[in-house]
């Protein structure tokens, strides 16, 4: 998972999109896939965003955060089986049943999982976090302390992955075996938090350290030298995206 | 005795950071890696410890492959100690922190805790202190000293001394020492040659994942080529006797020129100054 989330470099259309209307895009694309109801609409939305992240080159990460995001969806998918009683019935269960229903419910959330988590990877996968927050700031209006929060919050998910990687590693010279089921597996894991959780004060006390020494209070909207134009591709995507929110109610 | 045959290693496939190493390294001896930074000393001391697997070759510890322990079994065998040691403290009590490893391990009887015990005494611990509240020399020495509780026969230091004033650099080193003369086999990372020079009796140097010295720590040290190729900057004994050597030709093959330690200088200049040798007054 090294370079979660981390930027791409790349040509692509995507990559020389606005950073605003990329973010807005992939909001409505994830608005548009919770209000859908569809299995074909969401099958269909899965299927462009592999497409899209084919265009950048991306396919390997995109299908390697599909799978985790699969995994976790999975869990969710579990319990709207056994919590959706809709349909013919298949199965009996004490509380219920599972019926094709439930079948369905539990395809929805995993279709729905991930198409909606793929555009929002892609952004970050395509765009700096610098040009995000420094557009969210230009553009949005958004104050910069905000945007700043946002960003760190974003470029700290692989700096603090690096740390728990080095934390199971020096516990595995230690001894403990992180192999086995996912609930020993989750009680091993559970005192490591300890040293993520010191590693991460620490580290974020010197980061806000060290922007204030370089006059992070001094930053206003004006200060960033970077412009942000729209471009008609720009007008065209959003105008998809709020085609596609308008088909996400209607489906 | 620890093994390397062969090996090769890569954190990505098209980038080795090991590159057919081969080496063995006797139960009881001291020995350093030194090189540049990326040139595959820490990922050495990871194969060690199968914290890593090789992509070609095999290391061996006591004879067995690496990879047929497991990490519990390696863990008995072999102590790692990193450069962060709050990547490896993760207890709320110095106390639960030196029963970590035992606890873990399923080894946690009479006998541990009077290793524990032992322990806390011998480094001065208050065994109800919260580790995170340590300042980062005693950090470092509760790292060490939870790693040593285990009595390891191998020891692994990877940057030991990093971040740490001098005494606190010292007490470490003396500690490592002591558990070397015991019969210990220490394999450490360092960048400080004056400390290699005290302490390391074999040094293994590395550039670009492969090793292109390795002997008795002074024969390499005195080794000007060796030097440049790894970049390594010889201590201060070492390349003041040489630069007297090279100045003074009275002085080449004198024991001045040969002296590593302050203590073999001072001796060598009283001898030069009886001898008469060289322009010494």
């Amino acid at each position: 998972m090294r370079g979660f989330l981390e930027y791409v470099p790349g040509s692509s259309l995507l990559h020389r999109m606005n950073p605003v209307t990329k973010l807005a895009c992939s909001l409505l694309a994830i608005f548009a896939c919770f209000l859908a109801n569809s299995l074909v609409f969401l099958a269909a939305v899965l299927v462009v965003d592999y497409v899209l992240a084919a265009r950048c080159k991306l396919l390997p990460q995109t299908l390697g955060l599909s799978k985790a995001v699969a995994s976790f969806s999975l869990m969710l998918a579990i319990i709207a089986l056994l919590t959706t009683p809709e349909g013919t019935p298949i199965v009996g269960l004490p509380w219920g049943y599972i019926g094709t229903g439930s079948l369905r419910a539990m395809a929805l959330v995993v279709l729905r999982l991930l198409a909606c988590a793929i555009p929002l990877f892609l952004t970050f996968y395509v765009t700096k976090v610098n040009d995000i927050s420094n557009a969210l700031v230009k553009v949005c209006h958004v104050p910069y302390r905000y945007a700043f929060v946002f960003t760190s919050t974003v470029r700290f998910i692989p700096v603090f992955m690096n740390d728990m990687e080095g934390i199971m590693e020096a516990q595995t010279a230690r001894g403990v075996e992180f192999d086995g089921g996912l609930i020993k597996r989750l009680r091993l894991m559970a005192p490591l938090c300890v040293p993520l959780l010191v590693s991460s004060v620490r580290k974020t006390n010197s980061a806000a350290i060290a922007a204030e020494v370089r006059g992070f209070s001094l930053r206003t909207r004006e200060s960033g030298h970077k412009r942000y134009p729209f471009a008609p591709l720009d007008a065209i995507t959003f105008a998809a995206c709020v085609a596609l929110l308008v088909a996400g109610v209607v489906l | 005795m620890i093994e390397f045959q062969n090996v090769s290693a890569a954190y990505e496939v098209e980038t080795p950071a090991v590159r057919n190493a081969s080496l063995t390294i006797a139960d009881g001896e001291f020995v350093a890696f030194v090189g540049s930074n990326g040139a595959g000393k820490s990922t050495m001391m990871r194969l060690a410890n199968n914290l890593l697997a090789p992509t070609e070759g095999c290391v061996l510890v006591d004879g067995v492959p690496t990879s047929e322990l497991r990490a519990s079994q390696l863990a008995r065998h072999v102590g790692f100690l990193f450069q962060n040691p709050d990547r490896q403290i993760c207890c709320d009590t110095v106390r639960e922190e030196l029963e970590f490893a035992f606890r873990v391990q399923g080894r946690l009887d009479a006998r541990a805790a009077k290793l524990v015990d032992e322990t806390i005494e011998r480094f001065g611990f208050d065994p109800d202190a919260e580790p995170y509240l340590l300042n980062r020399g005693t950090r470092q020495l509760l790292a060490l000293a939870s790693v040593i509780v285990g009595e390891p026969t191998t020891l692994i230091l990877d940057e030991p001394t990093t971040g740490l004033d001098y005494l606190e650099c010292c007490e470490v080193m003396d500690v490592v020492s002591g558990l070397n003369q015991r019969g210990a086999t220490v394999l450490m990372v360092c960048h400080d040659m004056e400390l290699i020079a005290d302490y390391a009796k074999r040094l293994v140097v590395m550039t670009a994942g492969e090793i292109i010295a390795d002997g008795p720590t002074f024969d390499i040290l005195r080794d000007v080529d060796v030097c440049e190729r790894g970049n390594l900057e010889p201590p201060h004994v070492v390349a003041i006797s040489q630069r007297l050597a090279a100045e003074d030709s009275g002085l080449a093959g004198t024991p001045l020129a040969r002296a590593n330690t302050l203590d073999q200088m001072l001796e060598a200049i009283d001898g030069a100054r009886q001898t008469g040798k060289g322009n010494l007054r």
